[in-house]
């Protein structure tokens, strides 16, 4: 029954893109072959990104918040910001409408995230007979990771495909770029000011 | 530029396809990665299987796949895919008995065993739990060992992962829920190979010789002197059969005498004019069958010089009264020499010896003692135990109950002195006379550490013949501290007798893993199905509009081509 666990989390996994696929009119225009090159895109810039880490981070022995390091995250990850303006602008698809190349795009490459991220552990881990509830939550993460994509792909659209931006909007659309690409940090700096809080609380407590 | 594209593809199709080869090739490895991804492992241990005659006994399997169960059972369930932990502490034989005479199948068995006491405290009062407890293991041992019982049967200590593992099992088993994601199913598996027949098993008998002083006149053959103590066990976990008492303490009291002799015949003024042989046989158990051998390998001239024999066995947990077995009736002038012997120096130590008889039967093969192989060839010989009555075949051999903490050093102590004592006086010719040769404070005193390292190593070492190797680490250690004692060492390798087979496999990793049942699984899949249903629902609705949907369910119209 264990490949039967491995089966139904892979369809929690990967079935909402080939759903979102043949659900909307993306199966009926064909843009297969856009998605297909954004998981390229994404696949480079996976790669560009991991040598970046492995050579400008350094190992850091305990769990503060080094704003440098931090710093350097957000540099770095705005390599992934730079791979979807490639990845929507510079690539040449075929003659699709730019809504459904927003749509293309975001989806190639939410489904590059999920098989390069999530693949390898739900297939080593979720055979096995020892059942544990990580990989039905690694699923519902590869959900909401897959609405996060498209929304950055629409954003991204927004900004560099559209000609005609309403004015004020732009800083807004800027603004949420900037924080979207630093949220990873964000999160960590929260966490861990949660952390403090609580110990604190505690002090006081006793 | 055509003919450069040309080349250009058909390079390409070439990666391609070497890259297609590689790709398969990382599937297929992947494939085969399997992770022991165990929530727990433990040490097993598994009954032993052996075949006497051809007539298979023991446990025959040793795979185990299936889920846990505990008692108590409802009546007439259906266990034959379970395996069923029992704790020893709260076991309840009559069942265990019933289900194995009536052949019910189960699953697998996994015994608990108490945990391991790994400090003694030195003369400690043993409870009357104790008692009780080796008297359970007794019973259990003799059920498991005569039984022929077609599933796989373990033994494990408690510690508390698995007594976390019982209490989830038993929780869940007496609410009756079938086991869901993560309320109590656990399953039990053991991975070896299937078990193989042992092909030739070997017995090594270690034999020590310490020569007399041959006077200047003496042409003939000095008489010698026999201490034979057989160290090899047998019980229902060859992996856990040291066997303390039966029979590391009589090797203990051979190595201390053969020490104590050793430093009287260093010396040409205090050396003996009998030569002494110091045996340690293996096939103990089996009939005695390693003795046997050993003894038709003497030469004639060596087998009449033996005075007597002293075979000793079990002789670590007496308190008042020892027993002497022999096979010649006791009228026998040798035997009353021998008797007498010990029993004076018995008197002086505060104890009694008793003597029985017991006439051998040459067409029965079953021999119960060790001195009986030396009477079968018409060598004097008696057996020290402490033991009353003869055991039955693979009775008293040590097992589960025979550990270091059954025994009682004094007594060991005592029979050194007192078989050490004898001897020298027979030796020596002081029969009769008050004279303390190993008296306590000289430099021929019985050395209590020495007793106690040995037995600590003889009671973390199980010694089931057929598992021992030619060259395994006991039989060296015991060779190489024989010949620091004695003159001239000798290995004898034999086979055990064709009547016994015994099959390896026994001690094994044990993962328990927990397991969610086949419901949760359908109902999983029967959530996602509907989620995914509906997401591809929601999507078309608003992508393109509630009759585009319903379209989906409709069969196209016919229409009819229009001829143009």
């Amino acid at each position: 029954m264990t490949v039967f666990h491995f089966f139904n989390c892979a369809i929690l996994t990967f079935g909402p893109h080939a759903v979102y696929y043949s659900a909307t009119p993306l199966s009926e225009y064909d843009t297969i072959g856009t998605s297909a090159k954004a998981a390229a895109v994404y696949l480079g810039t996976a790669l560009v990104k991991l040598v970046c880490l492995a050579t400008f981070l350094k190992e850091s022995e305990n769990d503060n918040f080094d704003p440098y390091q931090e710093l350097l995250k957000v540099l770095i990850n705005f390599i992934d910001v730079a791979g979807l303006y490639f990845a929507l602008t510079q690539l040449t698809h075929r003659n699709i409408s730019q809504n459904h190349k927003f749509q293309a795009v975001g989806l190639g490459w939410a489904f590059a995230d999920s098989v390069l991220h999530r693949l390898a552990p739900l297939w080593v881990g979720a055979r096995g007979l020892e059942f544990t509830w990580e990989y039905i939550f690694q699923g519902l993460e590869a959900n909401a990771n897959l609405v996060l994509n498209l929304s950055l792909a629409a954003l991204g659209s927004l900004m560099w495909l559209r000609k005609n931006k309403p004015r004020t909007l732009i800083p807004i659309i800027y603004a949420c770029a900037g924080v979207l690409a630093t949220m990873p940090s964000i999160t960590r700096f929260y966490s861990l000011l949660m952390v403090i809080l609580v110990e604190n609380i505690i002090i006081v407590w006793e | 530029m055509a003919g450069r594209r040309r080349g250009g593809i058909g390079g390409g199709v070439e990666v391609l396809d070497s890259i297609y080869s590689v790709v398969a090739l990382v599937f297929i490895l992947v494939a085969c990665v399997e992770l022991g991804d165990a929530a727990t492992a433990v040490d097993v241990y598994r009954l032993i299987q052996y075949d006497i005659a051809g007539v298979p006994y023991g446990s025959r399997v040793a795979g185990l796949n299936h889920h846990a169960g505990a008692s108590p059972f409802a009546p007439g369930a259906d266990l034959s895919r379970t395996v069923v932990m029992m704790p020893v502490r709260e076991l309840n034989l009559t069942f265990l008995r019933e289900y194995i005479i009536s052949n019910q199948p189960l699953g697998g068995l996994l015994l608990l065993l108490p945990k391991k006491v790994s400090n003694r405290i030195v003369g400690e009062v043993k409870s009357k739990d104790d008692g009780l407890m080796r008297n359970i293991l007794v019973e259990l041992e003799q059920l498991l060992i005569q039984a022929n019982i077609p599933y796989p049967v373990y033994f494990a200590f408690e510690d508390d992962m698995i007594n976390a593992v019982l209490a989830d099992v038993r929780k869940s088993d007496a609410t009756g829920q079938p086991p869901m994601a993560t309320t109590g199913g656990y399953k039990l598996v053991v991975s070896i190979p299937e078990p193989k027949r042992v092909s030739s098993p070997t017995i090594t008998n270690i034999q020590g010789w310490l020569p007399g002083l041959k006077g200047d006149g003496d042409t003939n053959q000095l008489p010698t002197i026999a201490v034979v103590a057989s160290y090899d066990t047998f019980g229902a976990a060859p992996a856990l059969s040291v066997g303390s008492d039966s029979n590391g303490s009589g090797v203990v009291a051979l190595l201390e005498i053969a020490r104590l002799f050793s430093r009287l015949y260093s010396n040409p003024k205090t050396r003996g004019r009998y030569n002494l042989l110091f045996g340690l046989t293996s096939g103990g158990p089996y009939n005695y069958n390693g003795t046997l051998k050993w003894l038709r390998s003497f030469d004639q001239r060596l087998r009449e010089s033996i005075d007597y024999a002293i075979c000793l066995n079990s002789i670590g947990s007496w308190k008042n009264q020892l027993w002497i077995h022999v096979s010649k009736p006791p009228e026998n002038a040798y035997i009353k020499q021998v008797h007498e012997g010990l029993s004076d120096v018995a008197n002086e130590l505060g104890v009694t010896i008793g003597i029985k008889h017991k006439k051998i039967n040459i067409s029965n093969p079953r021999v119960a003692w060790e001195h009986e192989q030396f009477s079968r060839l018409r060598i004097t010989a008696v057996t020290l135990s402490e033991l009353s009555a003869a055991p039955e075949l693979l009775e008293s051999t040590g097992g589960l109950h025979d550990t270091r903490d059954s025994l009682d050093e004094a007594a060991i102590y005592r029979t050194i002195r007192l078989v050490a004592e004898s001897l020298a006086r027979h030796i020596y010719g002081h029969q009769g006379r008050n004279i303390q040769i190993f008296a306590d404070n000289s430099s021929l005193a019985v050395n209590p550490s020495y007793i106690s390292a040995w037995l600590d190593l003889l009671s973390r070492t199980p010694r089931v013949a057929p598992f021992l190797s030619k060259t395994d680490p006991i039989i060296s250690a015991l060779k190489k501290e024989l010949s620091d004692h004695t003159v001239e060492v000798h290995v004898q390798h034999e086979t055990i007798d064709g009547m016994f087979s015994f099959y390896d496999s026994t001690r094994a990793t044990l993962n328990i893993y927990q397991v969610a049942s086949v419901a949760f699984d359908l109902l999983l899949l029967l959530a996602l199905g509907a989620y995914l249903i509906l997401l591809f629902s929601f999507l078309v609705l608003t992508t393109r509009g509630l009759d585009d949907l319903i379209n989906l369910f409709r069969r196209p119209p016919s229409r009819k081509v229009k001829a143009a």
